[in-house]
């Protein structure tokens, strides 16, 4: 009791120590980071299981990509959606352009019933952003409703009217919650809700048109399970049953990946800020050396010592973590509306959980960075109060390493969930610390040529940089790191827009003209050439499923963990055409030309995933016909040029029968985009696919994402500057003696003070350098090997981050170090002993 | 556990018997002392005096129970030191032995007052405060209660180094060269005041020391030569 009250008692005495101010900043940082992730991981988890049925906004949904006529019974009465006790609803979901004025913009309709939703609500707003009234979807007769994001993208507002199609409607309100709403926070295209029943005035529905037919159901649970046990066997792999409890569970199942890979990210900081714990507990631990033994003196067994020192770490463990607890509370705030800028009103209030999480992480990070020097210290002999020199007793090396290591091992594997990911996390951590070590290690080397030529306080302060080489090899490590990380996020994130945008040749085709109906197809050429516009050819498009390879079901050619792809879940888009097209190249077996035989030319990524070669039988299902037709070549295609593109070209003629519509793609030059309000106009089913706004789109949400990490990575570098000012404080004494040294033989303050700039500028602009050269490597790996993008260097980096690394090295360096220059050596010799 | 040496009367406070220290370098092995004998009764003062290297400090330490012999036995306030690991020698140490350094040994985070608070605090006094701000009053330092080390003089800071002794009433105050940081003048007061506090509390005073002035002030007087001990009676 007594050590426990004296432990607090001391602390407080000696809170204004650097050592307890670097350590408890560090935990902060640290704890900040992961709770930050932490907070707002538990709130959407939250957010999901919360929202339960009304998630799906039934109990049961099923999907199918064609309407589905036949329902099990005894659940369904005479076969129609119509039961005697489940509550059903239809809604049907596809793609459309929605027009006011010469303003046009691709849209999600969904056409729903009056019964929709059957769980949960939907409030309407009668303007963006506001709270809303709860009300059926359903709009009334002749109007809309639609997601807030659409209506700037149409310069319209509640009230107008906007054409789908070949009919009107008139806005009539603004969708403010809809079940489901957190799982398509990266939709692209706004969401647009319309009567069911008015559906076949727009005349958007194309034979080949991508359609999204959604059942809902809900009930009583043992008919629910009774009917969906029953229907599960009438379902085809292109058609889903998800219950609410399943829907919740898919999407947390995605989203828990995702998390633990943010989760990680953040973790990284909180290791990078156990450097600096370690360091500072280090200084704390030899400084109190000659504390400890006079306690000894006084009286003090080890168990007690042990219990004072405990308390201490416990005691700012504690604050430290619920202080980062707090900041993580602020930012996570900040991050939310980063992330989900639409939704961020409607998530759960801050949970409880990840409180304990990042305190747990906070201490267990303390103890595994502090407790090393904390068991040296408790060992001290007695005897040091008469013989200063006399080290504490020894700790083995092992066990220390094994009270750090498990202690970070446990953190590591908490957050990683699964032991590959700890292994891959681990390894890759090891791999980073050795690079970063090597190379601030040769960096150093080369310093040594460079203060060769140096004179004066600069020679001086890249002396130091020199001499405290541990220090300046785990400085280096870890600003690098820091730097590293914030400007490869910054590449990528340009580079992938950029190399999107640049990949597409001149004069590639940047408008895709989908759901071309039959009777359109002149008329739509006749349009184009009047405007002078270049165009693809003209592919007429069926969708259809695969289902069987040389008569055996496909799913039982394929070994089980190669079943779950999209090839098979989703309808084909299937094409005929004589010619190869451009950008195709046969790889194996003949081009049928125009053989009007049931021959087939497949994908060759298709064809690997499927096990597929030349000569083999695949039948398709499209619509109530089966489609029979042998393989007779593979062909290569190159995806990115901008032309329509299709796993599987049939030979002439085999389509016929087939109701289809069409797709083409044209170049429209930035001088023409005039032309396209007009050709909306007059083809209002048409829907026209910009690819400049679908970079534009994948460019937000990027930017939202990478906005997300930047954030994390603030912490990143802040723990980064703990680092160095920690390794500042432990070289301290060492310093202030140098300092006493040179000032008694006759240097100036301003000496003193230029060679320390010099040292820690020198540092940062290391730092910068290598962090540029790292990010370079990488992002010219990435370039190369995940997107195929043209390598190139990126000189601004070159100098933006030496700069950044000089400013925020300099900065914490000179703050920690100002103090020896400005003591009189007098009051040194005395602070030193 | 030894019972009390009851034959002796009083009670001897610290006694040591063949009383060797020796450390092994890589030039063999070291004797530091030999064959110690020593006996110091309650309230006595004893000096041990030698040249640097002689062994003093490490006499002291032992006496202490800050150190173990390599052979000999030491018993302590009535305790056999020699069957103590150091946990128990620390339990026995706390609030019945004092210490004064050459170097102060107070903690800088502290002040004057807390540093005297230090031990009686450790030793669990009720009356932990009054009691420090009253030795600190008996050094004449009442008025830098609230001074950290750092600007109290050396003279000052040795001044709140035996207040910090005294002040849990210690049967036994051990000081290392108690005056060897400070000049003549400040020494001499040290001195003085040392001894009136030693003789009002009835403390057993052991010191080592340089200072043969200091040395004269103790009733008995230990020279160390080499290791070996030669009891100087004095006038």
């Amino acid at each position: 009791m007594i050590y426990l009250r004296l432990g607090l008692w001391l602390l407080r005495r000696e809170r204004a120590s650097g050592e307890w101010r670097v350590l408890l900043l560090a935990l902060i940082i640290g704890v900040g980071s992961v709770s930050t992730t932490g907070f707002l991981g538990d709130r959407l988890k939250r957010a999901m299981s919360e929202q339960g049925a009304s998630f799906l906004g039934a109990d049961l949904l099923v999907t199918s990509p064609r309407p589905i006529e036949t329902w099990p019974a005894p659940s369904v009465k005479n076969s129609k959606l119509k039961t005697s006790s489940l509550a059903t609803s239809q809604a049907l979901e596809f793609s459309s352009m929605v027009a006011k004025g010469d303003a046009f913009q691709l849209a999600t309709l969904r056409a729903v019933d009056a019964a929709y939703p059957l769980r949960g609500t939907v409030r309407i707003a009668d303007r963006p952003f506001a709270a809303g009234t709860p009300r059926p979807a359903q709009p009334p007769p002749g109007a809309i409703y639609v997601e807030p994001s659409l209506l700037p993208l149409l310069s319209a507002s509640v009230g107008d009217r906007v054409q789908i199609g070949e009919a009107h409607f008139t806005i009539a309100g603004v969708v403010a919650e809809e079940p489901g709403q957190l799982g398509g926070v990266f939709g692209f295209a706004p969401r647009v809700f319309l009567r069911a029943d008015e559906v076949e005035q727009t005349r958007v529905l194309q034979p080949g048109s991508r359609l999204t037919y959604l059942y809902q159901f809900a009930g009583a649970p043992d008919q629910l399970a009774a009917f969906s046990a029953a229907l599960k066997s009438t379902l085809d792999s292109t058609q889903r049953l998800i219950g609410s409890r399943e829907g919740v569970e898919t999407l947390r199942g995605a989203f828990a990946n995702a998390d633990r890979y943010i989760q990680l990210t953040a973790l990284i900081s909180l290791l990078l800020s156990v450097a600096a714990i370690a360091i500072a507990a280090h200084r704390h631990a030899l400084r109190h050396y000659d504390q400890a033994a006079l306690m000894r003196c006084f009286g003090a067994t080890t168990a007690q010592l042990r219990t004072l020192y405990a308390v201490q770490l416990l005691t700012l463990g504690l604050l430290g973590s619920l202080i980062g607890v707090a900041i993580g509370a602020l930012m996570q705030q900040a991050l939310a509306g980063l992330i989900l800028p639409d939704a961020v009103t409607r998530l759960p209030s801050l949970g409880l959980a990840p409180v304990g999480v990042a305190v747990v992480s906070g201490l267990l990070a303390l103890a595994g960075a502090s407790l090393p020097a904390l068991m040296r210290l408790i060992r001290v002999p007695p005897l040091r109060v008469l013989r200063r020199d006399l080290p504490p007793l020894p700790v083995a090396a092992w066990i220390s390493a094994a009270v750090s290591g498990s202690a970070l091992l446990v953190l590591i594997a908490w957050y990683a969930g699964d032991a590959k990911l700890v292994g891959v996390f681990v390894g890759a951590l090891a791999g980073l610390i050795g690079v970063l070590t090597l190379l601030a290690r040769l960096a150093l080397v080369a310093g040594r040529g460079v203060q060769r030529m140096a004179h004066g306080p600069v020679r001086f302060g890249l002396a130091q940089l020199l001499r405290h080489r541990f220090d300046s090899t785990l400085q280096l490590g870890a600003f690098t790191l820091a730097l590293f990380l914030v400007a490869l996020l910054a590449l990528v994130r340009s580079d992938l827009i950029a190399g999107w945008r640049q990949q597409l040749p001149p004069q590639a085709p940047n408008y895709f003209l989908v759901n071309i109906a039959p009777h359109q197809q002149e008329a739509v050429a006749a349009y184009l050439s009047q405007h002078r516009l270049k165009a693809s050819t003209l592919y007429p498009m069926v969708r259809g499923r695969l289902v069987s390879k040389n008569g055996t079901p496909i799913a039982e050619t394929l070994p089980e963990d190669a079943r779950d792809t999209n090839t098979l879940r989703r309808e084909l888009n299937l094409t005929w055409t004589a010619i190869l097209p451009a950008n195709n190249a046969v790889l194996a077996g003949r081009w049928h030309g125009d053989q009007r035989a049931a021959e087939i030319s497949v994908e060759s990524g298709m064809a690997e995933r499927l096990n597929l070669v030349v000569g083999d039988q695949l039948a398709f299902q499209v619509g109530d016909q089966t489609l029979a037709a042998r393989i007779t070549s593979i062909r290569s295609v190159k995806w990115d040029s901008m032309q329509p593109n299709f796993f599987v070209i049939f030979a002439p003629g085999q389509l016929d029968a087939l109701p289809a519509s069409s797709i083409a793609s044209v170049y429209v030059p930035p001088n023409a985009a005039g032309v396209l309000p007009g050709f909306v106009k007059t083809f209002p089913g048409i829907t026209v696919l910009a690819l400049d706004k679908l970079i534009a789109n994948i460019e937000a949400v990027f930017d939202r994402i990478i906005g997300a990490i930047q954030l994390l990575l603030g912490f990143l570098l802040a723990a980064g500057m703990a680092v160095v000012i920690a390794t500042l404080l432990a070289s301290l004494d060492a310093r202030q003696q140098e300092a006493v040294l040179l000032r008694t033989l006759g240097a100036q303050r301003a000496y003193l003070a230029k060679g320390l700039w010099s040292e820690f500028i020198a540092l940062g602009l290391l730092a910068g350098l290598l962090a540029s050269a790292c990010a370079e490597i990488a992002m010219a790996l990435i370039a190369n090997r995940l997107f195929e993008l043209p390598l190139h260097l990126h000189p601004w980096l070159w100098l933006a981050l030496p700069l950044a690394g000089a400013l925020l090295v300099g900065m914490s360096g000179w703050l920690t170090t100002r103090h020896i220059t400005r003591v009189p050596p007098m009051q040194s010799i005395r602070e030193l002993g | 556990m030894t019972p009390p040496d009851s034959a002796q009367f009083p009670a001897p406070a610290v006694i040591a018997r063949a009383l060797s220290q020796r450390v092994t370098t890589a030039d063999g092995t070291l004797a530091i002392l030999s064959e110690v004998e020593l006996a110091v009764q309650a309230g006595e003062t004893l000096a041990i005096t030698g040249a640097s290297g002689s062994g003093k400090s490490t006499l002291l330490g032992m006496l202490a129970g800050l150190d173990q012999p390599s052979a000999g036995e030491i018993v302590l306030l009535g305790q056999r030191l020699n069957d103590l690991d150091e946990d128990a020698r620390a339990r026995l140490r706390a609030g019945r032995v004092g210490f004064v350094f050459q170097s102060f040994q107070l903690l800088p985070a502290l002040t004057a007052l807390e540093n005297i608070l230090l031990p009686l605090e450790l030793a669990g006094r009720a009356d932990a405060r009054e009691r420090a701000a009253h030795w600190l009053d008996r050094v004449g330092l009442a008025a830098r209660a609230g001074h950290t080390p750092r600007q109290l003089s050396g003279g000052e800071q040795q001044r709140v180094a035996i207040a910090r002794a005294f002040a849990t009433d210690p049967e036994i105050v051990f000081a290392d060269e108690p005056t060897g940081n400070l000049d003549a003048d400040t020494g001499a007061r040290i001195i003085e005041l040392l001894f009136e506090l030693n003789a009002s509390a009835r403390t057993t005073l052991i010191l080592v020391t340089h200072d043969d002035a200091l040395a004269a002030r103790c009733r008995r007087r230990l020279h160390l030569v080499a290791g070996r001990a030669r009891e100087v009676t004095l006038a």
